[in-house]
């Protein structure tokens, strides 16, 4: 830790209004139906010149967005994580969200907070990776992203890249004003 | 005379050099004292075992809507030894009714403190976790963890092991037996029994050599602890003193658990198992807390002779052995009558012989080895009694061993290859965190040798490819999914003079293709035109940023793939595809914990942005063609067609490697397939290592990839002959996602002004407002 704002953690008055939003993520997945019978065919290697047989399917398309269930999992893996960054544990703290990730890996408001804890801990660097990474997740949740941005624009600043720092400032700016 | 009075006189000084000698006897003997006295205090108050790094698999987290089948469940509690009863009452047991689980856990210390016991209920709908409960409170329950399996251990050169314990871990009744049987006045003697001695020595004179041995427990940890098993007066008299020498300076208690750890107790291989703690694995694959009166009876009863009362090979002798030690007890009223005799008509109750094998997944612990060495020396590892944490997961790992070996057999069936002909090697990792969840270094898995996963540096084929188009589609003023690339043939004269002029697999020329077709159907002269154009270092940059790590030498045939590398490297690349762009480096440990079980070191997750969100949502759509269109469309002949996988197949010159990399939403795999000495194996990567892989992947319940919509992407229908725009007057027209603005503004041929296709991206456009 050098001179850097350590700022105080609060995961919890986030985590409902962001794992709501991390959940309505307009990523679009294909629809899990039941399975198909699998037709085990064995086919020899493909001789040269032998004729394409058609395509099984095309690519699925964008469909509309499955919204997950919040899980109490990953809630109580938060709650956790909150708990031990207040008491000043934050190794701790990254421990749990890593384990709350491995259980909901796609959430982009779990990448967020270890990114905040990243950056608590002097991280910089990491907290701006994490900060993109939970962007990556979260496209059309402008919540998040400006949260994710402002993130980065302090990353920044702790790293004296002033002109990096005002141009992501900017840009949670823009978002929240969406 | 004369001569004979200076003899006299003399003789009547002699005495006192007599003393003189006495003295410096009794002064040699003290410093021996003394000598012997430091090496006891030395050893016994140091460090007193070297103690084998322990190594753990994930531990499986158990939560409400956790895809996991009660199959599952019940391999996971079969791995940690938990004993199906009919009604669970103690740590370690579970019972099941068909969906229901009831399961009490055992306390585990994990690098974020201590899991205590819990008394689970669990029940499953279909093949996920439907509701978790305290079956005390009866609330529910958000997150539990069991225990993690021990994987393996790292031993010290002379191969001793043991699972440490204190003594108030250790039942009473154990060490009340060990005490009735073994030296029953322990707790009054100061280190050696007087008449124990004598008598034994009656008995050796008698027998004309030593046979006997009426040790104190005191002396039998000294005899192990200090001194060779030789068996002669003066190292009985070094035992006797160091004996004395150690109730000196310690406690009854002390020295008691002491004996408890040391005791050596069986062989297993080159293996010795020393001390109760680890013989209660060893014998009954369970903790010796969960030990019932007959069990530590017998472990009692094999301190006499672990070998000679061994309970596989000689039952009986094992069985009367352990049959005196209940009797002992119940005449010592240690125990009732009853509970001896009831005890005695148990069975011995030991393990299966065949499940000694520790290191269950060498391959796995190889890698955990090597990535510990870059923190760790190699003496620390094997003696300072690390518990190391890792993230294999074991469902993954049982099923990659089972489906390797298999497809490798069905394959050699397939094409009339000798048996052992093929060889394989996989990684399969968790694609947004880049967990190693499982790895096979060959078909045999209890092989502990060659590591073909991490050491087969083979070359990769056709999937160095998505290298190149991504270079392309990083410049999407010059390049998109719609550009068509030249396939006809070519002919590349470099500075030398060589001459290259590289063949498609198919030796077909395909004209003008489509960028994301030629990937799909991995055509090798356009991809080799595309990336001469763009410049080999060009691609070596992109190769780097993706995390390969590795000497590339800036010749052309590396664009198809003249590049040797590992499984575990191949893996590395796709990863950063996978986790959406980010290199993520692959992780085989998440934390160490020291001897006593205080945190050492954490092995975080990290990720690096490494390809713009635009750019890598056009090369995983093209990968996702790979599969639905390409080279890799095999897939579905046994993936449901609703799983979207993204991945490559990789054949190198004369079918001598068959490779697949693929990745679903939730785990990416890599598969090769090929023989140790290198020679044709007539296997393309998509009839080897893709049955693999597919049949791997069949058994996961996996979300297909997801392909995340992103600002600066939009979708176009687009005709594939051409690369223009198309409309509903176009057959075959497909929708593509280029980068905002390099979209092709021209129209196909085949648009005849009937109408325009649906927009499928409104939904998401709605989504912004």
């Amino acid at each position: 830790m050098n001179a850097i704002e350590v700022p105080r953690l609060r995961l919890a008055v986030l985590t409902l209004v962001l794992l709501a939003q991390g959940c309505a993520t307009p990523t679009y997945y294909p629809p899990r139906g039941e399975r198909l019978p699998p037709p085990v065919i064995e086919q020899g290697s493909q001789a040269p010149g032998e004729p394409r047989p058609p395509p099984v399917a095309s690519v699925p398309q964008p469909t509309a967005p499955v919204v997950r269930p919040r899980s109490p999992a990953v809630v109580a893996l938060l709650d956790t994580a909150e708990q031990q960054a207040n008491s000043g544990d934050l190794e701790a703290a990254a421990a749990s969200l890593e384990r709350a990730i491995r259980i909901d890996p796609r959430n982009p408001v779990l990448w967020y907070h270890l990114a905040t804890v990243r950056l608590a801990q002097g991280d910089a660097q990491a907290a701006e990776q994490f900060a993109a990474k939970s962007n990556s997740l979260a496209p059309g949740n402008t919540v998040q992203q400006s949260r994710n941005w402002q993130l980065i624009a302090r990353a920044r600043h702790a790293q004296q890249d002033e002109p990096g720092a005002a141009a992501a400032e900017q840009r949670a700016r823009e978002l929240a004003g969406r | 005379m004369a001569r004979r009075r200076p003899r006299r006189r003399k003789r009547s000084h002699k005495p006192f050099p007599w003393i003189k000698l006495l003295l410096v006897l009794l002064l040699v003997l003290g410093g021996y004292i003394v000598w012997l006295d430091i090496r006891v205090t030395a050893q016994f108050t140091g460090k007193r075992w070297s103690l084998p790094a322990r190594v753990y698999a994930r531990p499986l987290n158990l939560y409400a809507g956790q895809e996991l089948t009660p199959a599952q469940l019940a391999a996971e509690l079969d791995a940690l030894h938990y004993r199906p009863v009919r009604a669970v009452q103690h740590a370690g047991q579970y019972s099941r009714n068909r969906e229901v689980f009831h399961i009490m856990t055992r306390p585990f210390t994990f690098w974020d403190g201590v899991e205590p016991a819990r008394d689970l209920r669990v029940s499953f709908s279909g093949a996920a976790v439907a509701e978790l409960a305290d079956r005390g409170s009866g609330h529910a329950l958000a997150l539990a963890r069991l225990d993690p399996v021990l994987v393996g251990s790292f031993y010290p050169a002379h191969n001793e092991d043991r699972v440490l314990l204190q003594l108030d871990e250790v039942p009473v009744g154990l060490t009340d037996a060990l005490i009735a049987i073994e030296d029953r006045g322990f707790y009054q003697h100061h280190g050696i029994a007087p008449m124990a001695i004598l008598r034994a020595l009656w008995v050796d004179i008698r027998a004309g050599g030593v046979v006997q041995g009426g040790s104190t427990l005191t002396q039998q940890l000294v005899k192990n602890f200090f001194l060779t098993s030789e068996r002669s007066l003066a190292r009985k008299l070094n035992e006797a003193i160091m004996a004395v020498l150690l109730e000196l300076h310690y406690s009854k208690d002390e020295i008691l658990e002491a004996y408890l750890n040391e005791v050596y107790l069986a062989q297993d291989g080159n293996r010795s198992i020393n001390g109760f703690g680890l013989a209660s694995y060893f014998y009954f694959d369970r903790p010796l807390a969960e030990l019932s009166v007959d069990q530590y009876a017998l472990l009692v009863g094999l301190v006499k002779g672990p070998s000679y009362y061994n309970p596989w090979k000689h039952a009986e002798r094992a069985r009367a052995r352990r049959n005196l030690v209940l009797d002992v007890m119940a005449n010592l009223e240690l125990i009732g009558r009853q509970d001896a005799a009831r005890a005695k008509t148990q069975s011995l109750g030991v393990g299966p012989v065949g499940r000694k094998a520790i290191n269950t997944f060498p391959a796995f612990l190889d890698l955990v080895r090597r990535q510990l060495q870059t923190d760790y020396r190699d003496e620390d590892i094997t003696s300072e009694g690390l518990t190391i944490f890792t993230t294999l997961d074991p469902q993954v790992q049982w099923q990659l061993e089972r489906v390797l070996a298999g497809r490798l057999d069905a394959l050699e069936r397939g094409r009339g290859m000798e048996h052992g002909t093929l060889e394989g090697a996989a990684v399969v990792t968790s694609v947004q965190d880049g967990e190693v969840l499982a790895m096979a270094g060959g078909r045999d898995s209890k092989f502990a040798g060659f590591n073909r996963a991490l050491d087969a540096y083979r070359q990769v084929g056709s999937l160095i490819k998505p290298a190149v188009y991504l270079t392309a589609l990083e410049q999407p003023e010059s390049y998109t999914m719609a550009t068509l690339l030249d396939d006809s043939p070519l002919t590349y004269t470099a500075r030398n003079g060589d001459v290259w002029e590289p063949q498609n697999y198919d030796r077909q020329n395909h004209g003008q293709v489509p960028l994301y077709q030629a990937l799909a159907h991995s055509y090798n002269i356009s991809t080799a035109r595309l990336g001469l154009t763009l410049g080999v270092d060009r691609v070596i940059d992109t190769l780097r940023r993706l995390g390969v790590e590795q000497k590339l030498r800036p010749y052309p045939s590396l664009l198809l793939g003249a590049v040797e590398m590992s499984p575990f490297q191949v893996t590395r690349m796709y990863q950063t595809f996978a986790s959406g762009g980010f290199a993520t480096p692959l992780r085989a440990i998440t934390a160490v914990l020291a001897s006593d079980k205080t945190p050492l070191q954490r092995y975080p997750l990290s990720v690096r942005a490494a390809i713009a969100p635009g750019p890598d949502h056009l090369i995983t759509t093209a990968l996702l063609y790979v599969v639905r269109e390409g080279t890799g469309r095999a897939v579905y002949q046994v993936l449901p067609a609703d799983r979207n996988v993204a991945g490559k197949t990789g054949t190198t010159d004369d079918l001598r490697d068959s490779w697949f990399a693929g990745f679903t939403g939730d785990r990416l795999g890599v598969v090769w397939v090929g023989r140790d000495d290198n020679q044709p194996t007539g296997l393309s990567g998509s009839t080897g290592a893709l049955r693999v892989w597919r049949d791997l992947f069949a058994g996961f319940n996996d979300s297909g990839w997801t392909q995340t919509l992103i600002d600066d992407i939009e979708y176009r229908w687009i005709d594939p002959a051409t690369g223009l725009l198309a409309d509903a007057g176009c057959q075959d027209a497909v929708q593509l996602p280029f980068i905002k603005g390099s979209a092709p503004t021209e129209s196909a041929p085949c648009m005849r002004g009937v109408g325009s296709l649906p927009e499928a991206v409104d939904w998401f456009k709605e989504l912004f407002q």
